[in-house]
């Protein structure tokens, strides 16, 4: 499912009906908005190319995304964004917010938590993620970046996730860390899992040999090996179950 | 050809039983109960702790994953705090032989996946 363009879905039904985003009614939603959404730093332009359709070009440091604006109508069209003037703003919106995180952000705001390494979710790596408002969008280092710039990065980010602060709820044998407003940062706590076990002792639940349960965007689960293999084994739902001294070993994505 | 070792007995399917919230707290007092009693097998004994595990690690489950039992709910009409609770055989027995269960939630049990 697109995400990139909020939650604003218009319903199964109305989707089956085939209401489409129009080109013009995006361009007019765009010339109005774009100008708004830009910052010193970003910058945000509708270039109309004669005969070959209008492009929106999304500049920021060294990121450039450029989009054909029937394209994004297209894409909206697909997500199932209502066809109406408050809800495409609202869609164009979110999609400028889901924008390409910078080297510069990343360096100065990134968080390190654990996301999917692979389409079809069987494993996880660390990433590098910076916040927007509610949300915590995922840094990728330029082909370019040097070795040494991208690991002050990833430093940087690990020592940010130790400050992030979750709720810790135990149900029963089992401990859940969450995050109040991005869903994500819930596995920054992974980056310290001693302290994390120190912490879940304290709270009255003796876990030396944790194994964590983890799908990104979901509360962490930790719990002793059987009762995680109970609690992981038996659902559909994609996740990572894996002792807590293999999470050092992950690799970055 | 079993893939398994001869003897050696493979790990349980564990059956779905739905079980509102009261049900639960309801079966969790009968289990611990009965716990406290001497004059249950040691055997039952294992099983019905993995019971108390397994009623907390249902509301885990539904905590990090709630979607597949939300949609198991709005396509039945059940309430929000219906949940399934996975037992195995082993479990299932061991809860059934307890003459303390109440009727409801025995009848509940029997119905295996349903309600």
């Amino acid at each position: 499912m697109d995400t990139r363009f909020g939650g604003a879905s218009a319903g199964l039904l109305q989707r089956l009906r085939s209401t489409r985003i129009g080109v013009a009614d995006l361009r007019e939603v765009a010339d109005r908005l774009l100008p708004a959404l830009a910052t010193s730093r970003l910058r945000l332009d509708l270039v109309q190319r004669p005969g070959a359709g209008s492009v929106v070009v999304l500049e920021e440091d060294e990121r450039i995304v450029r989009v054909h604006l029937s394209d994004l109508a297209e894409q909206m069209t697909r997500a199932g964004v209502p066809p109406t003037t408050p809800a495409i703003s609202a869609a164009l919106s979110s999609w400028v917010a889901h924008r390409p995180v910078t080297d510069a952000a990343a360096a100065t705001g990134g968080i390190a938590v654990l996301d999917w390494s692979d389409a079809a979710q069987t494993a996880v790596g660390w990433r590098v993620v910076v916040r927007r408002g509610e949300l915590a969008l995922p840094w990728t280092p330029v082909r370019t970046a040097g070795g040494a710039e991208v690991h002050r990065t990833r430093s940087a980010a690990i020592g940010r996730a130790h400050e992030v602060t979750l709720d810790l709820r135990a149900e029963g044998p089992v401990a859940l860390w969450s995050h109040p407003t991005v869903p994500l940062l819930a596995t920054a706590a992974l980056v310290a899992p001693e302290r994390m076990i120190q912490t879940i002792a304290a709270a009255g639940l003796a876990m030396p040999d944790m194994q964590v349960v983890v799908t990104p965007h979901r509360p962490v689960a930790c719990a002793g090996p059987g009762i995680a293999a109970r609690l992981a084994g038996e659902t559909t739902e994609a996740s990572v179950t894996l002792p807590w001294r293999r999470l050092a070993d992950l690799t970055w994505i | 050809m079993s893939a398994l070792p001869a003897g050696e007995p493979g790990p349980q399917v564990l059956v779905p039983h739905w079980l509102a919230g009261a049900d639960r707290e309801q079966l969790a007092a009968v289990v611990r109960a009965a716990l406290v009693e001497a004059d249950v097998h040691p055997v039952a004994t294992i099983h019905l702790e993995d019971v108390l595990t397994e009623l907390h690690v249902a509301a885990a489950r539904d905590l990090v994953w709630p979607a597949s039992a939300a949609r198991v709910r709005l396509a039945t009409g059940w309430d929000d705090d219906v949940l399934p609770v996975r037992l195995s055989a082993d479990e299932l027995a061991s809860l059934l032989a307890l003459s303390a269960l109440p009727d409801t939630l025995r009848d509940r049990l029997h119905g295996g996946a349903g309600r």
